[in-house]
Order: C-alpha cells, then sequence, then structure tokens
C-alpha cells in the first residue's frame, strides 16, 4: 500500500513539474518594435577585440563598438569616431581629431587613451593575439609582436583627449579601410582591469561605444540581442530597436524557423539552395576566399620538381579543370572565380577589381588547348606519363572537390595520373609548410577588402607560397604598390591588376572556385550592409520596411 | 439401484504383445532442443515475417555486390539529380515521377527533361544517384556494421562470460571490475574516443563497438555457466578428466545457446542504431561511402522539399530495426521455457 | 551497508580515474593546438600561449596538474571560446540538458506504465495488440528521424508548436517527446511483461477473490511489484538520454551539453571533451550507485553484499 502513495506522489510530481515549468517560461520577446530576428551558425567565442579570431566574434564586435571609421556598403569608409583626418605628404603620419562627447556604455568618455591602450594590448605578445599581424607596417608593431621592442615603442600616441597620431612604417593605402576593423577598435582601460580574467566573456562584462549593445550573452549560450545603444553618438541614425540572433547548427532547423516567421534570415545547405533559388528572398553572398591549385615546384622529387616547374604543364592542367562544373559539384558553396582575387571583395571609384582587366588566362577550361600543352610539356621534361597527387582537407566538401579535380584532370589529359590525399585541415598545413606534396588545394580568405591582401601571399618570399612560385616581375609590381605608388591609387591598382595577370599568366597558382554563400533573407529588412571581407554584417543603418 | 457390471469376457484377453510397446510410444517425433524452439517460433507470425524481411534484405544487400560497384556510388550524373519516384506503368501522384512544388504535381522527369526510358523506383539522390542503389549499398554497410558487431559479441563476451564464470575465485573478481569499468562508461563516449584516435569510418565504429558492446553478453553467459558449473552432467564429464576446453565447447556452449542467440538479436539493432546515429551527427561513416545513417543525414537536409529523399532510407531502417526487435521477442518466447504454454 | 558502500564507492573513483587518464592520454596523441592561427604567430606568442595552457610542461606533470585540477573541478581552458573555463561551460550548459532529461524520463517512464498497465489488463486483446505494436515501432523508431518529423509536421506544417529555441516550456514539449520515447516504449514492454507475470500468481487470485476491484488488483498488488524492477532501467535510459541529447538538442537548437560535445569533437576542443567526457561518466557511476542502493531498500531480497556478484 505504501507504493501506492509513492505512486501518486510521484503522479502529482509529474504533474506539477510540467506544470511549474509552464509557468515559468517567458514569452518571446520578438514582438516589439523594431526588432530583427537573425540566424547565426555557431556561438560567440569572445568578445575581447585583443583575442577574437572569428567572424562572428567580429560581426558582434563591429556592431557594438566604434573605431575611427566604419565600413559601409560597397566596402566604403565612413565616418566613425574620427571627424577629421590629416595625413602627412609621404604618406606615413596620420592624425585623427576624435568626435567630442562620445561615450562608453557605463558613462565614461571615449578618449584617445582608449585607442592608445586598446593598440598596446593587441600588440603585447603576452595577449598573444591572433590578429595581431594586422599591426605590420604601423612603426615598430612587428618588433613588439616578436618580444624585441617594449609596447609603447608603437607608433601611437594620443595628443591631449581626443587627438590621435598614428606613425606608420611604410604607407598602408588601405589604412583608413583596416580602421574599421574591429582590431583597431578602442578598449576601456577601466574596463579590462574592472573585469580582468572574465572580460569580454559575457556581454556584462564589457563596455560599449558602437550603435548597438551586446545583451542576453552569457559567454556559452545560443542566443543573444544587439539593444540599440542610447548612449551612441549617431543614435539617430540607428533605426532598429533590437536584433536577436539565434545560434542554429542545423540548417534545416533554421530554414524551418525561418518558414515558421521565427527568424528572418537563414542560410541554406547546397540542397536548400538548389531548390530555392528561382525565390525572391534568396540572397547569394559572396565569400573573400578564393581556393587554388599550388603547384609544388621546390619538390624532392626531381620529375615532379621538373614537372610543376614546367609552364605548360602547369596550364594543362589548370585548363582541363571544367570550374564551372566543379561549383556545380559544391553546390552554393562555390562559384566560378575570377582570378585570384574575389568578385565584389574590393573596387576603386566603383569598379570591381575583377572587372579592370578581366583575366581570361589562368583560370579558362580548354581540353583541347590543354591535351596540346600537356604533350609538349611532357616532351620538355622528357617523360611520357605523369603521376601526381591532389592533396586536399579530409572534410565531405574537400572530398567532393578533389575527386572531381581528379576525374576532370585524368579524362582530359592522357598518360595525367592523379592520386588523391586527403587530410586533416592541420595536416594539410604542416605538409605544406615542408613541400611534402605534389599540388595542393589552399583557400585564402582576404582579410580586408584590399588586392593585395590577396596576392601577397603569392611574393616569392611570403610563407603562404608553399609552391614556391617565383617571379621578379611579379614581385616588382607588388613592391611598386606597397611603395612608389602607395599613394596614388589609380597606379597602385594598376600594379596589382599587372601583378595578378602576371601571376595566371605564368599560371603560378591555378584558382578554382570562389566561396560563397546562400541565404533566404526577408525583404522587408532593408539597408542591412554585407561585406566579404573585414566586417561581415554592419547594422547601424538598417530598418524593417513596414 | 445396483448396477449390473456387465463384463464381457473378451475384456480379460491380454492384448497382443506388438499394443503393449506402442502405448509407451511418444507419438510426437522427438525433438531436440532448436527443433523445439523452432516450432514455438514458427507460430509466432510477427516473428516469422520478420525473420523472411531479414532474409530478403540480407540477400538483396549482399546480393547487391555483384550489380552495385563503388564506382556507381560515387559517379554523378548532376541531369538526374533529384527525381522523384517513377514507375513504369503506375499512375499515381508521388509515384509517376511527380512531385508536390508549391502545392501542385508537377511532372519533374519531363521539367527536367529527362528520357522517357529513364526511370528511378526510389528516385534520385542530390547528384544524380539513384537512391534505391544507395540504400542497397547503405543497408549492406549497416549489416556490416551489425554482423561484426555480433561477431566480437560472440567472440569477446561468450569467451570472456565462460572463463569469468568456470574460473570463479579471484580471477572472476577482477574480471567482474573490469565489466563494471567498462560498462560505467557510456558507450558512446568510447566510440568519440575511439573516433578521436582513428579516422572516423567503418573500422573504428566496428572497434568501438567490439569495446563496448560485448559487457551485458559476457554478465549472462557468466551467471548461466556459474549454475552449469554444478550441474551433473558437467561435474561427469570433469570427473572424466574432460579438458576444460572440451567441456566448454561440447557442454557449455550448447546449453548456453538460447541466451547467445537472444541478447545477439538485441545487439545487432543496437549496432544498426549507433552506426547510424554517428552517421547522422557527422562523426561516423563519411562520403563517398554511405550507409543508412549518411542517407538520413543527407535527406533531412532538404527534407522541406523532398521528403521522399529521407522517408525512404528511415523507413528501410525502421523495418529493419523493428525486424530484428520482433524476432529477437519471437526468440526470447521460443526458448524461454517459463512461456511454454 | 556501509562496508558495501565503501567499496562501491572506491571502485567508483577507480573506474573515474582510469577514464580519466585513458582520456588525457588519448587526447595527447592527437595532433593539433589551441590556436585557428598558428601560422600569423609569432614564435614569441605561442610560446607564450604554450605557458599559459601549460602546454611546455613534461607529459607527466602535464598529468598530474590535469588530475590535480580536474579533483577541483578545473578542466582548464576550452579551445573554442576565448578565456572561457570549460567547468563554466559545462555549468552554463547542464541545466537546459538536465530538465530535458528528467522530462523525457518522466514522460516516458510516466507513460510507459500507463500504456504498459492498460496492455497487461487487457491481455490478448486488440488493446494490448496496439500497445505491443506501438511500443516496437518506438523502440525501432531512432529519435533523430522522430524528432526530425515532429519539427517539421507538428511545428512547422500545423504550427502547434515553436519549431526550436529554448525558451519556456512550450520550447521543450517536441524535444522531450522525441527524446522520451525510447524509454516510453521500453517501459510499456517492460512494465506489460512484469505485471502479466504478476496477475498470473496466487496473491492475486487471492484478492480477486476477497472481491476487490479490478481497478483495486491492479493498483494496489500489481502495479508495485511489477514496478520494482523498473528501477534497474534508470541506468541504461540514462545513458540513453545523453546519447539522444546530443542530436536532440542540435535539432532543436537547445543550449544543452550534448550539442556542445558534438561541436566539440568536430572543432577539436579537447579539453572540453575530456571535461564532459569526465561529466558522463560520472553522472552514469552515480546512477548505478543509486539505482542499486534504491533497488536494495525497495527490494529486501537483495543483499547489498558484493557488486553484481552471486
Amino acid at each position: 500500500m505504501k507504493l501506492g502513495k509513492y505512486a501518486k506522489l510521484g503522479a502529482v510530481v509529474a504533474l506539477s513539474s510540467l506544470v511549474l515549468t509552464a509557468c515559468g517560461s517567458k514569452d518571446n520577446d520578438k514582438t516589439a518594435g523594431n526588432v530583427v530576428n537573425w540566424d547565426e551558425s555557431g556561438e560567440l567565442p569572445g568578445m575581447d577585440l585583443s583575442k577574437a579570431t572569428d567572424q562572428i566574434s567580429f560581426t558582434m564586435l563591429g556592431n557594438t563598438m566604434e573605431g575611427l571609421y566604419r565600413i559601409g556598403k560597397d566596402s566604403k569608409v565612413e565616418p566613425g569616431l574620427a571627424k577629421k583626418t590629416e595625413v602627412s605628404k609621404d604618406g606615413k603620419v596620420y592624425t585623427f581629431t576624435l568626435r567630442k562627447g562620445t561615450k562608453w556604455s557605463n558613462g565614461d568618455k571615449v578618449t584617445a587613451q582608449d585607442f592608445v591602450y586598446s593598440w598596446r594590448r593587441t600588440v603585447d605578445p603576452k595577449t598573444a593575439s591572433q590578429y595581431a599581424y594586422f599591426f605590420n607596417g604601423i612603426k615598430n608593431a612587428d618588433k613588439i609582436i616578436e618580444g624585441k621592442l617594449p609596447v609603447d615603442q608603437l607608433g601611437i600616441k594620443a595628443d591631449g583627449e581626443d587627438k590621435l597620431v598614428v606613425t606608420l612604417e611604410r604607407p598602408i593605402p588601405y589604412f583608413k579601410l583596416l580602421m574599421g576593423f574591429p582590431v583597431f577598435f578602442p578598449q576601456s582601460k577601466a574596463a579590462v582591469d574592472k573585469f580582468g580574467d572574465k572580460y569580454g566573456t559575457a556581454s556584462k562584462y564589457m563596455v560599449y561605444n558602437g550603435p548597438f549593445k551586446l545583451e542576453g550573452w552569457t559567454g556559452t549560450n545560443l542566443s543573444w540581442k544587439l539593444q540599440k545603444n542610447d548612449k551612441y553618438w549617431d543614435k539617430k541614425a540607428v533605426k532598429l530597436d533590437a536584433v536577436n540572433y539565434k545560434v542554429n547548427k542545423s540548417s534545416t532547423t533554421a530554414y524551418n524557423q525561418y518558414k515558421s516567421g521565427e527568424l528572418d534570415a537563414s542560410p541554406l545547405s547546397n540542397e536548400q539552395a538548389k531548390q530555392l533559388k528561382n525565390q525572391k528572398d534568396f540572397v547569394e553572398r559572396e565569400g573573400a576566399a578564393v581556393a587554388y591549385l599550388q603547384f609544388n615546384q621546390d619538390s624532392k622529387d626531381a620529375t615532379m620538381k621538373a614537372a610543376m616547374s614546367n609552364k605548360k604543364i602547369r596550364q594543362a592542367i589548370s585548363m582541363s579543370i571544367n570550374r564551372k562544373s566543379l561549383s556545380k559539384v559544391i553546390g552554393s558553396g562555390a562559384r566560378v572565380p575570377k582570378g585570384m582575387v574575389p568578385d565584389k571583395l574590393a573596387n576603386l571609384n566603383g569598379k570591381d577589381f575583377v572587372e579592370m582587366d578581366p583575366v581570361v588566362n589562368g583560370i579558362k577550361h580548354d581540353d583541347k588547348e590543354a591535351k596540346k600543352l600537356w604533350s609538349e610539356g611532357l616532351k620538355e621534361i622528357g617523360q611520357k606519363e605523369l603521376t601526381f597527387s591532389i592533396l586536399g582537407d579530409d572534410t565531405d566538401g574537400s572530398k567532393k572537390i578533389t575527386e572531381t579535380l581528379q576525374s576532370q584532370i585524368e579524362s582530359t589529359l592522357p598518360g595525367a595520373h592523379v592520386t588523391v590525399q586527403n587530410v586533416p585541415f592541420k595536416t594539410r598545413l604542416q605538409r605544406c609548410d615542408t613541400g611534402n606534396f605534389d599540388t595542393v588545394i589552399s583557400i585564402w580568405g582576404a582579410d580586408y577588402a584590399d588586392p593585395i591582401s590577396c596576392l601577397e601571399i603569392m611574393e616569392s618570399t611570403n610563407g603562404q607560397n608553399a609552391g614556391h612560385w617565383a617571379n621578379s616581375e611579379f614581385d616588382k609590381y607588388i613592391n611598386l604598390s606597397r611603395t612608389v605608388d602607395a599613394n596614388n591609387p589609380t597606379k597602385r591598382w594598376d600594379d596589382l591588376v599587372k601583378a595578378q595577370k602576371v601571376l595566371l599568366d605564368d599560371q603560378g597558382v591555378a584558382p578554382i572556385y570562389q566561396q560563397a554563400s546562400a541565404w533566404v533573407v526577408n525583404p522587408k529588412v532593408k539597408d542591412l550592409v554585407y561585406n566579404a571581407a573585414g566586417l561581415n554584417y554592419n547594422w547601424k543603418n538598417a530598418y524593417i520596411e513596414k | 439401484m445396483e448396477e449390473k457390471l456387465k463384463l464381457d469376457p473378451a475384456s480379460f484377453e491380454p492384448l497382443p504383445k506388438a499394443d503393449d510397446l506402442d502405448n509407451e510410444k511418444i507419438a510426437a517425433p522427438s525433438l531436440t532442443f532448436l527443433q523445439d524452439a523452432w516450432l514455438r517460433l514458427k507460430k509466432n507470425k510477427g516473428a516469422v515475417i520478420s525473420l523472411f524481411i531479414l532474409i530478403v534484405m540480407f540477400v538483396v544487400a549482399f546480393g547487391s555486390t555483384f550489380f552495385i560497384s563503388h564506382d556507381d556510388l560515387i559517379r554523378s550524373a548532376p541531369q538526374y539529380a533529384n527525381l522523384p519516384t517513377k514507375i513504369p506503368g503506375i499512375d499515381i501522384n508521388g509515384l509517376n515521377g511527380k512531385l508536390k512544388v508549391a502545392g501542385e504535381w508537377v511532372d519533374i522527369y519531363e521539367r527536367n527533361g529527362v528520357p522517357s526510358d529513364v526511370h528511378f523506383i526510389l528516385g534520385t539522390d542530390y547528384l544524380g544517384r539513384s537512391l534505391a542503389q544507395r540504400i542497397i549499398y547503405g543497408t549492406k554497410i549497416s549489416l556490416i556494421v551489425a554482423v561484426a558487431a555480433t561477431f566480437f559479441d560472440l567472440l569477446i563476451g561468450v569467451t570472456y562470460g565462460i572463463v569469468s564464470g568456470w574460473k570463479g575465485g579471484k580471477v572472476d573478481t577482477f574480471m567482474q571490475r573490469v565489466i563494471e569499468v567498462i560498462s560505467s562508461v557510456p558507450n558512446l563516449v568510447i566510440v568519440v574516443l575511439m573516433l578521436l584516435v582513428l579516422k572516423p569510418g567503418m573500422t573504428s565504429i566496428i572497434c568501438a563497438l567490439a569495446i563496448s558492446s560485448w559487457t551485458t553478453m559476457a554478465r549472462m553467459i557468466r551467471a548461466e555457466t556459474l549454475s552449469l558449473k554444478n550441474q551433473e552432467y558437467v561435474l561427469a564429464a570433469r570427473t572424466l578428466g574432460e579438458s576444460p576446453h572440451k567441456i566448454a565447447w561440447k557442454h557449455l556452449v550448447p546449453n548456453l545457446s538460447s541466451i547467445i542467440i537472444i541478447q545477439t538479436m538485441y545487439t545487432i539493432p543496437g549496432a544498426i542504431f549507433f552506426e547510424a546515429f554517428l552517421s547522422f551527427i557527422g562523426i561516423g561513416i563519411s562520403a563517398p561511402q554511405t550507409s543508412l545513417g549518411v542517407l538520413l543525414n543527407d535527406g533531412q537536409k532538404s527534407f522541406q522539399f523532398l521528403t521522399y529523399q529521407m522517408w525512404y532510407p528511415a523507413i528501410v531502417l525502421c523495418v529493419l530495426m523493428i525486424s530484428f526487435n520482433l524476432l529477437g521477442d519471437g526468440l526470447r518466447d521460443a526458448f524461454d521455457p517459463k512461456t511454454r504454454r | 551497508m556501509r562496508k558495501y558502500l565503501l567499496k562501491r564507492i572506491f571502485y567508483m573513483i577507480l573506474t573515474l580515474f582510469l577514464v580519466a587518464t585513458l582520456t588525457f592520454f588519448l587526447m595527447k596523441l592527437m595532433p593539433g593546438t589551441p590556436f585557428t592561427n598558428q601560422q600569423k604567430m609569432t614564435a614569441e606568442q605561442i610560446q607564450i600561449v604554450n605557458e599559459q595552457y601549460g602546454l611546455n610542461k613534461p607529459i607527466w606533470q602535464q598529468y598530474l596538474l590535469y588530475l590535480a585540477g580536474m579533483v577541483h573541478g578545473d578542466f582548464g581552458t576550452s579551445f573554442q571560446f576565448s578565456n572561457q573555463p570549460v567547468s563554466y561551460l559545462i555549468a552554463s550548459r547542464i541545466g537546459a540538458s538536465a530538465q530535458l532529461g528528467v522530462q523525457a524520463m518522466i514522460f516516458g517512464v510516466f507513460f510507459g506504465i500507463i500504456i504498459g498497465s492498460v496492455a497487461a489488463i487487457n491481455r490478448n486483446t486488440w488493446i494490448d495488440t496496439t500497445a505491443t505494436v506501438l511500443s516496437i515501432i518506438g523502440k525501432s523508431v531512432p529519435n533523430f528521424v522522430l524528432a526530425v518529423l515532429l519539427q517539421y509536421y507538428i511545428a512547422l506544417k500545423l504550427g502547434w508548436l515553436p519549431v526550436a529555441d529554448w525558451n519556456g516550456f512550450v520550447y521543450t514539449i517536441l524535444p522531450t517527446i522525441a527524446l522520451g520515447v525510447g524509454p516510453l516504449a521500453e517501459t510499456s514492454r517492460f512494465v506489460r511483461t512484469g505485471m502479466v507475470d504478476v496477475l498470473n500468481s496466487d496473491y492475486i487470485e487471492l484478492a480477486r477473490a476477497k472481491g476487490l476491484s479490478k481497478f483495486g488488483i491492479v493498483y494496489h498488488h500489481a502495479l508495485r511489484n511489477s514496478l520494482i524492477p523498473l528501477v534497474t532501467l534508470i541506468g541504461p535510459y540514462t545513458v540513453a538520454l545523453m546519447t539522444g541529447s546530443m542530436v536532440i538538442e542540435n535539432i532543436f537548437s537547445i543550449p544543452g551539453i550534448g550539442e556542445q560535445f558534438v561541436k566539440s569533437i568536430t572543432t577539436n576542443d579537447y579539453p572540453t571533451i575530456m571535461g564532459v567526457t569526465m561529466l558522463f561518466s560520472t553522472g552514469l557511476v552515480l546512477v548505478i550507485l543509486l539505482t542499486d542502493i534504491i533497488y536494495g531498500i525497495i527490494d529486501p531480497r537483495i543483499r547489498l553484499t558484493g557488486g553484481s556478484g552471486e
């Protein structure tokens, strides 16, 4: 009989616990005013801008913080905290006058000192910032990061509360663009000291000076909110009350939430993208990364070295790749590349870099020409056939790519035998570093919206140039852009266009696709700025059409 | 009142000698334990149907090896991508190449310009590969994983249980502690650790199952061995100086067979579920190989548009699991004397 | 009893120690570092980070530090989040998982008992057959398939419940069902079998002879005795719920520990993997111990002598 009572009790407890949790439920706060519900694919890892390493962190930082500039539509520089900027004739000294009366969310004034503090904190080797290399070019930055100079030798000085003087080692033509990237934003020393170890690990352990404040982020949870910041200097321009972020790791769930109206945007998987690409809320977003094939011209194997150093063989391999069908295989994650520099990454006076002198060589598909070059090339190196491997990552997507390349190359080039090696990401990097590959698929994402970010990696001295392709003409153009033509935008672009032409004419690498992503976005969300490089989303001026 | 007992003198005649023996005869043919179980199993309709389904699945899955090569699995035909079911001669919406697009039935085959003699019984996947072929291949992989798990279950579990129960004493205590330690680690954790060390794929799934799945079997076998050990016939064999190996093989294993068979029937669906689960969360079998878990994961990605791509593998997986469960229940009832009625 | 408990606890600690050791050395075999951007860092920076994570010390020292830290509930810093201790990550995520797990367990066991009892009472009728068929199906349909179907049909097509998220009770209903159907099926089969046995026994005959109502018999006698063995199922259920949480939390975007575990596997976040592994193992070991104790209390026939020995 006793258990009878227990059973009764158990049932009561069970039911009441259900009811209690029901009472404790909060209402979804999405109904109020101008609020957008946005999808994110992963957690927000951290808000310490000296330590952030990923796009989600940078996006949140970019919207909750304000630097000297903001990056607007088409990577245009828009005014931020800098009211006036003076550049010295040689382009090496920048004097910024800060806007008066801007405040942190705790009421403190934002001063030039905050910039100095922030920059020094980032380059301090003790901080171990993975983005400290961005400071390369600012006076003494490299030496400080290596621990050879103290942090106060960094080329940044505060002149009073609202004047900031930055000294560079060489002119950086895209310096203003860099200033829109969160790594260069100010930080409040008072906040960093106050929160100590916890600084930037939850929304309450931070102070903000941007258009929005971060709320509801516990450091590890799956939802947070960008709430309009009333202390922001340009708060009139901010039309949204809040942006609710929700993390969905499954794209099916995200899309279901979009369909049920719980989200205003959802990223799409390949399959979803294929089904939805004709709908009007379908949006394709270009990525800032291009994947390319590197040829090991410094292989330990003499035959391989000879083969990969042979221009005709490199060209034959590149021409046998049908990039259109390859990007179809990859799906919404890829589009046909327009060169080594991604499409929609950078423009000068409204003209996209890829349209300056459209590249044809080096990315075209021509089976006939490929066959011809292949047999000529083989003759030149005295071989009848050639077996080489393609090294790639071991992800499903990468496997598809290597397999497709394998079948395209083998079916086009007589006597070509391609083996495929799919290894973990870190192993691939290590094998690139040690030159233990024949050809490798590398992916490089532009750090900022300037073509140099994608081209300098092919300089003969650059560590990313795993194939050791060396071309003095290419190096010359890159160098010209940095020195003689640094302060002349038109000429500088001309240098970069030529550099890319040299690279692709000589087939130093073979670009194979440009990264992209497909979304469905509520068409009522207007004026949201998306840029491929640097800061992805800028919510400052976004609004919902009524 | 008295009833006169009429006795016929003939009643006192002795019966013929031959009939005498017949009385002692058992009418039904004498049956071994297994035959007996089989008879009882046959009465269980669900179990028989399940057995039949499973046999068909095994034959089709493994027989397909000769018809579906690895190349067929990775060869893509983009022009045939995402075609729904089309069975020639059947004109029911959903089975005739038509799919509901925005509320209307559209003939996808016609829209995509697929030649009229091309048809896929279960449709195609996103790369235009026949879903039927992939499901058969996936079933094969799932069954291989199941068979391998069973093999280790038998090899390790049965041996371990017999040794532990037979030796007794300190050895037994120690071996039981080992089992306790292994079974108090969630088997998923073991699998994950294995997958981290080995490369994700069939080998590591099988290895992980081999490590974690045999403990239940070992426990049951040990308990049964303990009681069998003291049976007269085993004692007799021992006294006669039979070697332990021979005793184990001749006396123990046959008597343990019912437990072994029943337990195996529960190991198999567990293993199949595990493989599907791991592949579904992306740490199991990976492309270009396929399994039911991989197909389910691929299918759920486009479930909003092409429901069949998840429904078909899901149905196959469920039928497989149901059949093993039903057969397991049937076998348990057949072998368990308690339910004999 | 006390001696038995002490012995059990000793073995528990031994188990956890073995798991910790094994995990640690397996993780040390793995390639990879805490950095996503190692190529772009200077040697000086890398050295400093290695010191921060204690990666510059010899392995055996790292091992001892790891064990010492673990005793204090310190599993190190997650590689995925900057500056976030694994212990905090687990603490902030465990609530949702626990709630989901407990709800699923209650849901499964509660309805399992009801369905199982009803089936047993109406043995060999269509009710029994339906219950049996349903429980076989419930046992055979993987929970991740069920979750996808529930989300699509119930939440999106019918619009009865939210698709995903974790914002109150209504958000927990679908994941609870998806996760709880397995235990429900198992419980109902178990209860049915147990109750059929009990209903055939002599004391039930006696109760019937005394003129007790059918409900009274079931409620007062049969249910009690057929429920006791259910306690032994709590251990396996816990394992099933832990496993299930990984995929259910992912599908319904629940901020729990299971989906985080999957993510740390795919992103090689070793400290988190180790932390969650230890958490799961500790949880299971405790549940097994507890069920053994409870079983000993409610069923005096079981003597608490030595482990699972005869």
